[in-house]
């Protein structure tokens, strides 16, 4: 057991230092922890040259495969960068979709060919992806989803509704479930694609989100024709190609040790600011809310660390990354919390001359407990998956989906 | 950076989990609440070795780390075992230099415990009752002494909790302050440790019951509201081990960050044992609310550990002390 870096970790910690420094005028940097939303094209095209730039200087898919145009280096190496790109204030790649979940899933079941085209372009940002899931009858219960392939010469014909797709608006390509065969039981009679985000018929409509920003998107599908070269492993396996790009989520939303929201490094700092204005009461109980959020996000980063411990000796991400999102969205809760009550006054409104970003990463976290697996969903899996308790009954699992959608309809209806 | 246990200590968390389940349960910690000696007891503690983990080899310890020390202490407290061995961690550092009473401490020839509060007068302290020499803080002077002890009824006898009256006293060192602060600190961390076996045990207590019990039809834990319960348990336990690990292996290669380690483990420890107790009950119903099911010596344990070595509100003050004083940006 040992925290600090090796020689070598931090020869090469110096070394991305050096990187950042040298490339800053060319980087985008932001308050900590906050996140770019290419809300506007100027903002947009700043964070796609910033991944280009740290792309080639060497600091993008650093734990990947050099086949797949990665470094080759260690996950301590991708921890040593994450690191960083935080402390230099880069704000999370424009690509963290591409890279955390559209990648892995290409890479475990995609082509050669699809490797090829696509990685080197989602590495550098030439290309953002997104991913298509969530439709708006089917979220937590996602392989109940409806939008259609349906096969037509040497390919695909799409149609259907995605929504909560984040990057949407800007995405060039995306990974798309679909139901290829409604006869079968809702799991069975799905199949995955990479759909071109610029083909006729799809339509990308931005979501304006409880906080005011628009990160998420509608997705209209509409006779999107999808060659079959573009599937991604085999008709009807779609189910077990999304499981990759699942757990690859959970691994990139808070499961690798990373502060969700924002840094409890900058609440420390605000706090410093702020503790000393307050009467002695009311810093007796920000001291109480202080500590307990350190002590938070202290054992989720910790246990983060741990975690990529046991994927670095060899091991796969697995279902307790569900548990690394949960208690990162608790923590920083705790944390964005108590960083909106130091504003004093200031906490009554959604921004003031001096900025808003407590604000809007309080507005933000409602969205972390729901998006990429609401809290209760991941606490099925880690009940069910690592505890070993029996599931609850699913009364529509075994049916072909056609029939079970049909009892819901006439349910709805009753 | 990499944060797991080594094969040694691995072998070491194994052996010890052996020695606990054929020396120590539940059982005896509830015939201790009637006065039965405590399971393992010192001598069999000191037999295999436990007392003197981290004592030098020289003083016939094994001269291993706060991190050996954790991974022990977490299969003592999944059987609920006693003597502590916060009392022999905390002990060990007090006694650096002291090779004699070092040996006594390691082979078990006397029965150390360290008073916390005023040596005239002490609080109730973790292994006081049955002591026969003990530690503690006179003014900047560490001494040692021999005393009489009181005790109210126990909640959780395995403490072996008692205040003491120090009727001699002997200086060990004259400016012990710092020591003393660091020996609370490792102490806080084995507790913490201890905690963790018994939150890890309690929430396994728990699922085991979930996935037998039937009601409505089905075993209880298929309702989510049994099954997140249990899941918000079991995090809480591995985050907390993450705090033990950082902790204990702060206390033996990253002296500067024991402070901020040692409080955030300590406050941790209290919300998370508790909370797995709690739950450990509550899945089970009414047979967890009687007096010979196991689950409420793991309460008994909970309620009394978030009060020893500071509560939970004086390691978050300290936690937002240090950070407040740039613990986290050094």
């Amino acid at each position: 057991m040992d925290f600090e870096d090796t020689p070598e970790e931090a020869a090469y910690r110096a070394e991305v230092r050096s990187l950042l420094e040298e490339h800053a005028a060319e980087l985008v940097h932001m308050d900590s922890g906050e996140e770019g939303t290419a809300g506007s094209r100027t903002e947009e095209l700043a964070l796609r040259r910033t991944q280009r730039v740290l792309a080639e200087a060497g600091l993008v898919g650093v734990a990947w495969d050099t086949a797949h145009g990665g470094r080759g280096g260690t996950l301590a190496q991708q921890s040593i960068v994450h690191q960083e790109l935080a402390r230099a204030r880069v704000p999370a790649l424009i690509n963290h979709i591409g890279l955390g979940m559209c990648a892995p899933t290409v890479i475990a079941h995609g082509s050669q060919q699809q490797r090829d085209r696509y990685l080197p372009r989602l590495l550098r940002a030439e290309d953002v992806w997104c991913q298509l899931f969530s439709e708006p009858a089917s979220g937590s219960d996602l392989a109940a989803l409806r939008t259609t392939a349906v096969r037509e010469g040497d390919g695909w014909v799409v149609n259907g509704q995605k929504v909560w797709t984040t990057l949407a608006h800007v995405a060039d390509f995306g990974i798309l479930l679909t139901r290829t065969d409604p006869a079968r039981p809702k799991h069975a009679g799905l199949t995955m694609f990479v759909v071109d985000m610029h083909a006729p018929g799809v339509e990308v409509r931005p979501l304006k989100q409880m906080g005011g920003q628009s990160g998420f998107n509608e997705v209209f599908f509409t006779d999107v024709h999808i060659p079959d070269s573009e599937r991604l492993g085999e008709p009807g396996e779609g189910w077990r190609v999304a499981l990759t790009t699942l757990l690859n989520e959970r691994v990139a939303v808070g499961g690798g040790g990373t502060d969700l929201g924002s840094s409890v490094e900058s609440l420390a700092q605000l706090a410093a600011e702020r503790m000393p204005a307050l009467g002695h009461d009311r810093q007796v109980l920000a001291r109480q809310a202080l500590g307990r959020a350190v002590v938070a996000a202290l054992a989720n980063r910790y246990t983060g660390y741990r975690r990529y411990t046991a994927i670095s000796q060899g091991g796969l991400p697995g279902p307790e990354a569900s548990a690394g999102k949960l208690a990162g969205t608790a923590s920083a809760k705790l944390i964005a919390d108590l960083g909106v009550r130091l504003l004093g006054d200031d906490a009554l409104y959604m921004g003031t001359p001096d900025g808003d970003r407590w604000q809007r990463t309080m507005a933000g976290l409602p969205g972390l407990a729901i998006a990429g697996g609401t809290d209760e969903v991941l606490r099925n899996i880690v009940g069910e998956r690592v505890l070993g308790l029996p599931p609850e009954p699913r009364e529509d699992k075994h049916r072909p989906f056609s029939e079970a959608a049909a009892t819901r309809q006439t349910g709805a209806m009753a | 950076m990499n944060f797991d246990l080594d094969t040694d200590q691995r072998d070491a968390a194994a052996g010890a989990r052996e020695f606990f389940t054929g020396q120590a349960s539940p059982a005896d910690a509830r015939r201790a609440l009637d006065g039965a000696p405590l399971q393992p007891g010192r001598t069999a503690l000191a037999d295999v070795g436990f007392l003197g983990i981290t004592v030098p080899e020289e003083c016939g310890g094994a001269g291993a780390g706060e991190v050996d020390l954790a991974v022990v202490a977490e299969q003592a407290g999944a059987v609920l075992a006693g003597p502590s061995l916060v009392t022999a961690g905390r002990a060990a550092v007090l006694l650096a230099g002291q090779p004699d009473l070092l040996a006594a401490l390691a082979d078990g020839s006397r029965a150390f415990a360290v008073l916390d509060g005023p040596p005239g007068g002490s609080a109730p302290s973790i292994d006081a009752a049955d002591a026969d020499l003990l530690l503690a803080l006179d003014g900047d002077a560490l001494v040692v002494g021999e005393g009489e002890a009181t005790a109210g009824t126990p909640m959780d006898a395995t403490r072996g909790l008692a205040s003491v009256r120090l009727t001699s006293r002997r200086v060990l060192a004259a400016d012990a302050g710092p020591l003393w602060t660091r020996a609370r600190q490792v102490a806080g961390v084995v507790l913490a440790a201890e905690d963790l076996g018994a939150a890890a045990r309690a929430v396994e207590m728990g699922i085991g019951y979930a996935r037998e019990r039937q009601a409505f039809g089905r075993a209880i834990g298929s309702y989510q509201a049994v099954k997140h319960a249990l899941v918000d348990s079991w995090v809480g336990v591995e985050q907390l081990r993450s705090l033990v690990w950082w902790a204990a292996w702060a206390a033996d290669r990253a002296p500067q960050d024991l402070p901020l380690a040692a409080s955030a483990a300590s406050a941790f420890a209290a919300e998370t044992l508790e909370r797995a107790a709690g739950t450990c009950i509550q899945v089970h119903g009414g047979i967890g609310f009687t007096w010979e099911h196991d689950a409420h010596l793991y309460w008994r344990r909970a309620k009394v550990d978030r009060l020893l070595l500071g509560d939970e509100a004086e390691h978050l003050d300290a936690v937002a002390g240090l950070v407040l004083d740039g613990a986290l940006t050094r």
